[in-house]
């Protein structure tokens, strides 16, 4: 009994970190879990788009045609989007893993919150500004 | 008596691996997380390299001469097994969590290796489809 109190003082400024948090995880549990069956569907038509023949992913025509469609641009933003959030909750997630001080874990959650925003902009703006006549 | 978690620097990645006995279910966890670290990492290359499409075909072209010789192949062909693994055993702890996979998860496991390892041969075929099957 003693020794698990002492315990408790003697870590309270950590352990306070994962008592008080705003949430018990849970909505984020559920995101994780839809997410990842959303990107087991997307991934499959992924890898049948870009393997279906030798060409079909690594060809600068083939890949603006998809383009062309209004319909595959949408899906595509959504799937780095969804992507990058299932991602980059997933490594928090492992982060969580370790004891860790909480300056620490607000520190690596701040960086995969900018990396995860930084990589979306770069995908979306891929898409968006695509320009097939470019040459 | 308050449940005080025994937490030590790396404390659950030093447990998983040097105390917990290795079943296929353990097993199974580290190999989500470490493919999922791997693909994670991945995306973040993926989305940087293909934002070369918006500097025009000749740019894009050029890049995809590097990513179609056979050492990029195989590269291309490695992520497949980490996505298929991190996919099909993410389907599989959906069905745990959300459905009664409790009650066979083992058996979904063994469904995991199999699916896993034969679409894995089939992605090999398809990727090194001209090396293979040449006329």
């Amino acid at each position: 009994m003693s020794s698990e109190n002492q315990y408790v003082q003697k870590n309270a400024g950590y352990l306070r970190g994962y008592t008080r948090s705003r949430n018990s995880g849970a909505p984020a549990w559920w995101m994780q879990r839809i997410t990842g069956l959303a990107l087991v569907v997307l991934t499959v038509g992924h890898y049948i788009l870009m393997h279906y023949n030798p060409t079909s992913g690594h060809d600068y025509g083939e890949t603006a045609a998809r383009l062309a469609s209004p319909w595959f641009k949408g899906v595509y933003l959504g799937f780095i989007t969804i992507g990058m959030y299932h991602g980059l909750n997933g490594v928090w997630n492992i982060i969580r893993d370790f004891k860790m001080k909480s300056m620490w874990g607000q520190t690596l959650f701040g960086l995969l919150v900018v990396a995860g925003l930084v990589f979306i902009a770069v995908g979306w703006n891929t898409i968006l500004t695509f320009d097939p006549l470019k040459p | 008596m308050a449940y005080t978690p025994n937490r030590e620097p790396l404390g659950a990645w030093n447990r998983l691996i040097t105390k917990y006995r290795m079943h296929s279910g353990s097993v199974a966890y580290l190999l989500q997380r470490i493919t999922g670290i791997g693909l994670i990492v991945y995306l973040f290359v993926h989305i940087w390299a293909l934002s070369s499409l918006t500097k025009g075909h000749a740019a894009f072209a050029e890049e995809m001469k590097t990513f179609s010789t056979p050492p990029f192949k195989f590269v291309e062909w490695a992520l497949g097994t980490l996505v298929m693994f991190h996919a099909f055993n993410g389907i599989r702890i959906a069905v745990v969590d959300l459905a009664n996979g409790a009650k066979y998860h083992k058996k979904l496991l063994a469904g995991v290796w199999i699916a896993g390892i034969a679409v894995v041969i089939g992605m090999f075929c398809l990727i090194f489809s001209t090396e293979l099957f040449a006329k």
